[in-house]
């Protein structure tokens, strides 16, 4: 179907960006799980890989996806950044498509149409104070 | 003496084969966004909690990521090999409907997997005998209605080799 891409046996990873100190190279971990064979539960097991990001665009705790390359690009480098998932501090439900942060959406908290009756008289009060005091000087 | 845990069953082995969500090939890694609160993320909680285990059993080479609380809306997300990505909204299902849908768009259909029960059965001979792992009894000892193993149950005077010779060296 696509260009043979051998060398990795990972063609595509989802993993958290752990380190972006070398240049044009984010460090990713990758967590996949892996059954104990005694106990019969997953476990997370944590492997590092190196991808390369050309335009140094990921900051440490994003979550990226990675693509193999077709071949290696140096020693350690297999990957490539495909996509940003999650932005750190700006995460975007895919769903709805709005900024969201936690469990509540970021986009309703700085709406001026919100604002009570009692909150903008209090506001054009303080206003009118203001304007006051800067006659006076 | 019981197992330890809140449902100790999702750790055994009868339960993990009873997973019946094979993904295709296609698939490469899935991600499943749910919060830890919250009625919505209710099937998605339960879903990671019941279903999981089974779908990483059957899939041992898809990655599976989980994350808690960072969107509103609880998801699933699957990164196939052509670069596609699919997007599974879960808000209000419960973890069957979920598992499901699931199979139903990414699963292999119950064809797929008798025809690759079939073609795994072709390869191995039931009937010839040898080490377990590459056939399916050791000797014709361990079948019922045969000459049970000697080891076991000494064989009749009449079987014995040395009987045998003695009574030919007689006559």
């Amino acid at each position: 179907m696509s260009i043979p891409r051998g060398a990795v046996h990972a063609k595509w990873i989802v993993g958290r960006v752990i380190g972006t100190k070398m240049q044009k190279t984010a460090k990713v971990r990758v967590t996949r799980l892996v059954l104990d064979p005694y106990l019969l539960k997953f476990f997370n097991k944590r492997k590092t890989y190196f991808a390369h990001d050309p335009l140094q665009q990921c900051v440490v705790g994003d979550i990226v996806l990675l693509k193999a390359l077709p071949e290696r690009r140096s020693k350690h480098v297999k990957h490539e950044l495909a996509e940003i998932v999650f932005k750190v501090g700006n995460v975007i439900d895919p769903i709805t498509g709005k900024p969201c942060a936690g469990t509540r959406f970021l986009e309703n908290l700085s709406d001026s149409e919100n604002l009570t009756e009692a909150d903008t008289t209090y506001l054009s009060e303080k206003l009118q104070e203001l304007k006051v005091c800067s006659t006076d000087k | 003496m019981p197992m330890k845990g809140r449902f100790p069953i999702r750790r055994t082995l009868r339960y993990l084969s009873q997973g019946d969500v094979v993904f295709k090939s296609a698939v490469k890694v899935m991600t499943v966004n749910y919060n830890t609160a919250g009625e919505l993320s209710e099937g998605a909680r339960k879903f990671v909690f019941f279903n999981i285990p089974q779908i990483q059993y059957k899939n041992p080479w898809v990655q599976i990521m989980l994350f808690k609380n960072m969107t509103p809306s609880p998801f699933l997300r699957f990164y196939l090999d052509n670069g596609e990505q699919v997007l599974v909204d879960v808000e209000d299902k419960t973890n069957k409907e979920i598992t499901e849908h699931i199979k139903k768009i990414l699963g292999k259909s119950k064809e797929t997997l008798e025809k690759e029960e079939k073609e795994r059965k072709k390869l191995s001979h039931p009937a010839t005998f040898g080490p377990k792992k590459y056939h399916l009894r050791e000797c014709m000892c361990e079948i019922e209605g045969q000459v049970p193993c000697p080891a076991i149950v000494p064989l009749p005077k009449e079987m014995r080799g040395k009987y045998k010779t003695a009574m030919k060296n007689e006559a």
